[in-house]
């Protein structure tokens, strides 16, 4: 089950998930970008064994493009398909507005899943304010009307999930309904564990070299901190390149990957000597080749 | 924490913790409400108790929502909860100490609350803590509701009465403004744009509704038995009057004074001083039916299917009851939502039996305390829930939420989310 899920996680996360599950709250998590806030709703989605729907925010994003659309385009083609039918008018009217003709959004989706799924809302704090005090509504009441087919209540609730990168602050109203659960940068060992799980054929020193360093450099003040995302592309490339410990030449040939700013890779390359003798990798320089 | 807490009984002293725990957080501006005391009761239900860490963090996911307030919840929960490991400690006697209950003087969950508040109390006696332990909440409403606010709590209740406003206010109006899709499709200017190309529709219009902002009046009851909250309600006045513009408010006592007039402006104590020589009664006694009476005899016109309607009275009524509850009907009927504030809700003893509040109570939609930035904040959040095409609908026609779901037929337990996350339970 462990290594099927592949996600390493420590006992607030679990327990968090578990409350929520069990008293049918809602879940925010936050944190930093990059620590796998998105990747607990994914494990729920497997644990359950049921569908993940997610809802990614973006500013602007309004209740439509969340909910359901009629799609109107299609809704006049067939109207001009069907010009020349003999059916009585009700029954082609009533077949512009079937379900055919809706373009169901996340939200209405979640709705109508027979079995609860696991609803993501991702980086909501992305969307706007009205936003937020609608899916409230909605996450209150569990049910949708669309005028022309009638209100639709939830079969059953599904199981939400938010996350915030904290780009701005959730309306209190969010908070006070939902579970709460921050996710920081992993620990030391627990990033090794990461690591080992995620990236195959990883050496173990490697691992804790590049655990290291990450850990050290997130201390820095820089334009974008790597999340955990950049220390698994890293160490699967270190990998690739078929290294077993980091050494000064390959480190600064493969920045780029850890760092997604052009200054931050400046930055890193002209104190990079030091910095890697800090974290005791001089000593074991690269054999020769 | 090392004991064991087994005894089904001991879950009723575990209750009084966890909800003077969530005062304890609350008196540190951490922003526990009671919805969260409830849902930490509920938490502590679904998970096995003998488990100290399982309790912590069970705490912390449903009490602590932004990061400052797990950090606080972190220092305060070792303080708080090490209480019962420390009470051996000081070795203090029980001062009531039957000999039944030194029977169970080792099972600390019984003893928890007493030990707990006498911790408090030998602490540092500060009075955010002191309001912590304290069950008498009257005499502690008075101490924090009413100390002078500052110039930034102020601004704070400005804020909030806005968005008391907003949400009340807020809602559409029947007229549609063009907008981009996605939106409702607008018939009239897509037929007209298709009539260039004779008569087919190939570019969609869409438009939205625009918003609209209706009507609220403010009746507040300025009685004796109101003094205590006075100065709350100065200041409840004064910002909603220049956070909300539409706004009519009227105070009364044994008869109604309609000072909108005089709060506009930006100078609250010279609103203050023309308060003062405008209404004699300041502090007298209360008719809340009689002066209604005047209201909807003589201001009638201000209330009509657009305005939102506040009173904040304690409901002591020393007039006639059956003109309040015929003034209270004709009011709920024309207006569109009548919300009552009841400065006296805020402590949790207080239940609305006066005659008055009697009378009254069947005609109104929203019944709230409003004592405290707290309790504004509450109804702020309250009012947000409720807000889609606009709040004061949904106070009247609040569908019923779906059942919970049935649980699922194989809902993981707890051990099982260990598992299936990796963790060693």
């Amino acid at each position: 089950m462990l290594a099927e899920h592949g996600y390493v996680a420590d006992r607030q996360v679990v327990m968090s998930v578990y409350l929520a599950q069990t008293l049918e709250r809602p879940l925010l998590i936050e944190g930093p970008a990059g620590v796998g806030k998105t990747e607990v709703a994914k494990v729920v989605a497997r644990a359950l064994d049921t569908e993940l729907i997610r809802l990614q925010c973006y500013e602007g994003l309004d209740a439509h493009a969340a909910l359901y659309e009629w799609n109107y385009q299609r809704q006049l083609l067939h109207i001009k398909l069907d010009e020349k039918s003999q059916r009585p008018l009700a029954e082609r009217e009533a077949d512009l507005f079937s379900e055919d003709f809706l373009l169901k959004r996340p939200l209405l989706q979640a709705i109508t899943q027979p079995v609860p799924p696991v609803l993501l809302i991702d980086e909501l704090d992305r969307a706007d304010e009205e936003f937020e005090s609608f899916l409230l509504e909605v996450l209150s009441d569990w049910q949708i009307t669309i005028p022309e087919i009638g209100t639709i209540r939830a079969a059953a609730r599904p199981h939400v999930i938010l996350t915030s990168n904290r780009t701005r602050e959730l309306s209190d109203a969010v908070r006070r309904r939902c579970f709460y659960l921050w996710i920081d940068y992993p620990e030391f060992d627990k990033e090794v564990e990461i690591v080992r799980r995620k990236v195959n054929g990883i050496d173990i020193q490697l691992a804790e070299q590049i655990c290291r360093f990450m850990e050290k450099i997130r201390m820095q003040r820089l334009e974008k901190v790597p999340g955990v995302a950049e220390t698994l592309d890293w160490a699967k490339a270190l990998v690739a390149l078929h290294q077993h410990h980091l050494d000064l030449e390959v480190v600064a040939d493969t920045l780029g990957i850890v760092f997604k700013d052009q200054r931050d890779v400046a930055q890193v390359k002209q104190s990079l000597a030091e910095f890697l003798e800090g974290l005791g990798v001089r000593a074991k320089l690269a054999p020769e080749r | 924490m090392n004991h064991k807490i087994d005894d089904i009984a001991l879950h009723g002293a575990l209750s009084a913790n966890v909800v003077g725990f969530c005062r304890l957080l609350r008196a540190q501006r951490s922003g526990v409400a009671l919805g969260e005391e409830q849902d930490a009761l509920r938490a502590l239900a679904a998970i096995d108790l003998s488990d100290p860490e399982d309790f912590r963090l069970s705490l912390r996911t449903v009490l602590a929502k932004t990061p400052a307030e797990q950090k606080l919840f972190d220092a305060l929960f070792d303080v708080y909860w090490s209480v019962w490991d420390r009470a051996g400690e000081l070795g203090q006697p029980q001062p009531e100490s039957s000999a039944s209950e030194k029977d169970s003087a080792s099972r600390p969950g019984k003893n928890g609350l007493t030990s707990v508040r006498d911790w408090l109390k030998q602490g540092e006696p500060t009075e955010e803590e002191r309001e912590a332990a304290g069950y008498s909440p009257i005499e502690v409403h008075t101490k924090r509701d009413f100390k002078d606010f500052n110039a930034e709590e102020l601004e704070e209740i400005g804020r909030l009465l806005q968005a008391v406003a907003r949400a009340l206010a807020t809602r559409f109006s029947r007229r549609y403004r063009p907008a981009r899709p996605p939106g409702r499709l607008d018939l009239r200017r897509t037929l007209r744009a298709s009539l260039r190309r004779g008569g087919e529709l190939l570019d969609l219009s869409y438009c939205r509704r625009t918003r609209q902002k209706p009507k609220l009046v403010l009746l507040c009851d300025v009685s004796k038995s109101m003094d205590l909250y006075s100065r709350f309600l100065i200041q409840f006045m004064y910002a909603f009057q220049n956070a909300y513009r539409r706004i009519e408010t009227f105070v009364f006592a044994t008869s109604l004074h309609h000072v909108a007039p005089l709060l506009r402006g930006n100078d609250l104590s010279a609103g203050l001083d023309a308060i003062a020589a405008q209404v004699p009664d300041w502090s007298g006694g209360t008719r809340i039916g009689a002066a209604l009476d005047t209201f909807l005899s003589e201001h009638a016109d201000l209330v009509d299917h657009q305005t939102a309607l506040l009173i904040v009275s304690d409901g002591w009524d020393t007039g006639d009851i059956e003109i309040l509850e015929e003034s209270m009907r004709a009011l709920q009927r024309r207006s569109r939502c009548l919300i009552w504030l009841n400065p006296l809700l805020g402590s949790p003893d207080y239940r609305p039996a006066t005659r008055g509040m009697q009378a009254a109570l069947p005609y109104i939609d929203l019944f709230a305390p409003a004592h405290n930035i707290d309790s504004l904040k509450a109804l702020v959040g309250y009012l947000m829930t409720l807000r889609g095409a606009t709040a004061a609908q949904y106070l009247r026609r609040r569908p019923e939420p779906p059942a919970p779901t049935k649980a699922h037929p194989a809902a993981p337990t707890r051990d099982d989310w260990f598992r299936r996350f990796g963790v060693q339970p």
